[in-house]
């Protein structure tokens, strides 16, 4: 015990110059009395200085406003349930043939929503997202930069994506949604003419499912008039940490749980961006008759 | 699905439930629940979807559970009373988590939870065999052990299974989930029965599967999967449609149909056993089915909708309504004039 407590202070007299020591370097995390987990941030991290568990404020006041809400949420629910499927009379979900999902009116509006670029691994894209003139619209812009961040391991950089938060009911439980009514995404937006990648990402059940992203392409216009895209359903394709899969299917639509919808721009141009969306709606368009727009052929057909 | 495949597991799947059904040794009894568990998995998952595979994954996680506990109970049995005879489980714990490990397998509240969601993961004719021959070699070892069954738990878990099953089917738009709570409910009514008449449970039970294969197949035929396909399923098949409301009421066990027989045979034997507050309650909950089963029947028959129809071919009938949907229908609906018969067949 006593040769322990003499090693340990010698070897943090010495501790500079003895690193490569192997006794020193076994005994390294115990030395520098800081952290014992890893050290590594990634570029564009911010340095921690103060630990997330340090944050929480452990007041008895603030966690009964927060049961309060949870339970008025709750109530809430009950209610919804007592009227019908969706907390709306059954009336309305036989016969809707439109729904507004998010509309950016105010500044709750926006905060439902969460911004991203490549800062967060180190690159030089920057992204804004703010209400449009008499709140009528949110207006994502910023500037892409395509330059890799110098960390050794990253190739291709220059992304700033625009994602939901998932939707939680009482007592941050998952919402379940059902969109088996409609068959599109209906857009309203005003772009810049690039094209942006519009992201699906379901609530996976499994583990090794956390990656997987439905994806499809949206190319705006640029004018000054406003733009109404549709994309169907059936044409989301599978991916998963960005590379489609082989094994194609279709989003199954009546358990859109825990969604969140994504509007990425990547397109290795390096410039200003900017897109003003109005709403973001479902749309059933009877018109669209495809159930999915990738075949998926036998791989090893007996001959 | 290759035909050799769907051979092997159809043939498994019967095997499993011909084994179970005709043991008297606890552990074959066993080995007919497993063969029957492991048939049914790439059923569920034909399609490979990740929701078939969660569905999958489920329903073999859960009735595996239940399978150890049934082996469990028959060990324990085996070891305090000497001897594995399935008719003779006479101690109070093994009979105790012998309920629950069925419980499990049927989906008795409150060992429901994996059913919604595995009927509304697997093809409208897998959820039909998990809702009738699966149930089929449980409802077997129930009817094998009722004497040394609990009575307080096995009407405690029928009175909850009503009324989970009423409630929780009531704001559901899938057609599979809103069979998987008529299933539940029904369940309900087999197992309040049980103690006091075990053939009542039976005859539920064959009724029970007979409804069920008319409205899953007819649902298969018009390619349903929700209520808004259901509103519109008239233009297609008019005469099947009529029909399915027939069969769907008949579910909800109004007179003069069928489904009425075994709710009215089970409410008179439990007011003859003195039981008339659980005949009560379960009939009030079964109210609560009613009112989706209502439900389906106005958005299949009842209503037009104003729109027009959001399925694609809708002029295609691919296959004729099959003889098997007529007798089936004709059986679900015009059974009750012969209700003495069919007592004295059970």
């Amino acid at each position: 015990m006593a040769l322990a407590v003499m090693l340990l202070n010698g070897a943090s007299f010495h501790g500079g110059c003895c690193r490569h020591k192997v006794l020193l370097s076994s005994l390294g995390p115990l030395l520098n009395n800081s952290k014992l987990y890893s050290s590594y941030r990634r570029p564009g991290a911010e340095p921690e200085k103060k630990l997330s568990w340090q944050n929480a404020d452990f007041s008895f006041k603030k966690s009964m406003e927060h049961l309060k809400t949870q339970l008025s949420l709750l109530k809430k629910e009950t209610q919804d349930y007592l009227q019908g499927p969706g907390g709306h009379p059954l009336s309305q979900h036989l016969l809707e043939q439109t729904r507004v999902l998010w509309q950016f009116r105010s500044q709750e509006d926006l905060n439902k929503w969460v911004i991203s670029s490549d800062e967060e691994i180190g690159g030089k894209s920057k992204v804004y997202v703010k209400l449009g003139r008499n709140d009528q619209a949110a207006l994502l812009y910023g500037t892409l930069n395509t330059e890799v961040p110098r960390d050794g391991e990253t190739k291709y950089s220059g992304y700033c994506s625009m994602r939901s938060r998932p939707a939680v009911g009482s007592f941050n439980r998952k919402k379940y949604y059902d969109w088996s009514n409609f068959n599109s995404l209906y857009l309203r937006v005003r772009g810049d003419g690039r094209p942006w990648m519009v992201n699906i990402y379901t609530d996976p059940y499994f583990s090794h499912q956390k990656d997987d992203l439905y994806s499809y392409f949206m190319f705006t216009r640029g004018g000054p008039y406003w733009e109404e895209i549709k994309i169907p359903f059936s044409k989301f394709f599978l991916s998963s940490r960005g590379r489609v899969q082989d094994n194609q299917h279709p989003i199954w639509l009546d358990k859109a749980s825990f969604l969140t919808l994504g509007f990425t721009i990547g397109d290795k141009v390096n410039g200003p961006f900017q897109l003003e969306i109005d709403f973001i709606g479902l749309l059933n368009d009877r018109a669209h008759r495809e159930k999915f727009a990738y075949e998926a052929y036998d791989k090893n057909t007996p001959v | 699905m290759n035909p050799q495949a769907k051979l092997i597991f159809t043939a498994s799947l019967l095997l499993g439930t011909t084994i179970t059904i005709s043991s008297h040794h606890w552990i074959m009894a066993w080995a007919g629940l497993e063969i029957n568990t492991l048939a049914i998995l790439p059923l569920i998952s034909k399609s490979h979807h990740p929701r078939a595979i969660e569905a999958a994954t489920k329903y073999f996680l859960v009735q595996s559970a239940a399978s150890a506990l049934v082996l469990f109970s028959s060990m324990t049995n085996a070891w305090h009373t000497g001897q594995w005879d399935i008719t003779q489980m006479t101690h109070p714990a093994s009979s105790l988590i012998l309920t629950s490990a069925i419980a499990m397998k049927l989906g008795l509240v409150p060992f429901h939870f994996w059913y919604p969601e595995v009927l509304q993961g697997s093809p409208l004719t897998t959820g039909l065999l998990l809702s009738t021959i699966m149930k089929l070699p449980p409802i077997t070892l129930l009817y094998m052990t009722t004497p040394s069954l609990n009575p307080t738990v096995l009407t405690t878990m029928a009175v909850l299974s009503a009324a989970l099953g009423g409630w929780m089917g009531l704001n559901q738009t899938q057609v599979r989930k809103i069979l998987a709570f008529s299933s539940i409910s029904h369940l309900g009514w087999m197992a309040i029965i049980l103690i006091y008449n075990p053939k009542l449970t039976l005859l539920n039970f064959y009724l029970y599967a007979l409804m069920t294969a008319t409205v899953f197949l007819t649902l298969n035929t018009m390619k349903v999967l929700n209520l808004s396909t259901l509103m519109t399923a008239w233009t297609k098949m008019p005469s099947l449609n009529a029909m399915l409301m027939l069969t769907l009421l008949s579910l909800a066990g109004l007179p003069p149909l069928t489904g009425f027989l075994p709710k009215w045979l089970i409410i008179q034997e439990l007011t003859k056993q003195d039981m008339v507050p659980a005949a009560t309650t379960i009939s009030l909950l079964s109210l609560l089915g009613l009112f989706f089963y209502l439900r389906l029947a106005y958005c299949t028959t009842i209503t037009l909708p104003p729109h027009t129809t959001n399925h694609m071919k809708q002029w295609h009938t691919s296959k004729p309504t099959s003889v098997l949907i007529a007798i089936l229908t004709t059986t679900s609906i015009a059974l009750l004039p012969i209700a003495p018969m069919i007592l004295t067949i059970i």
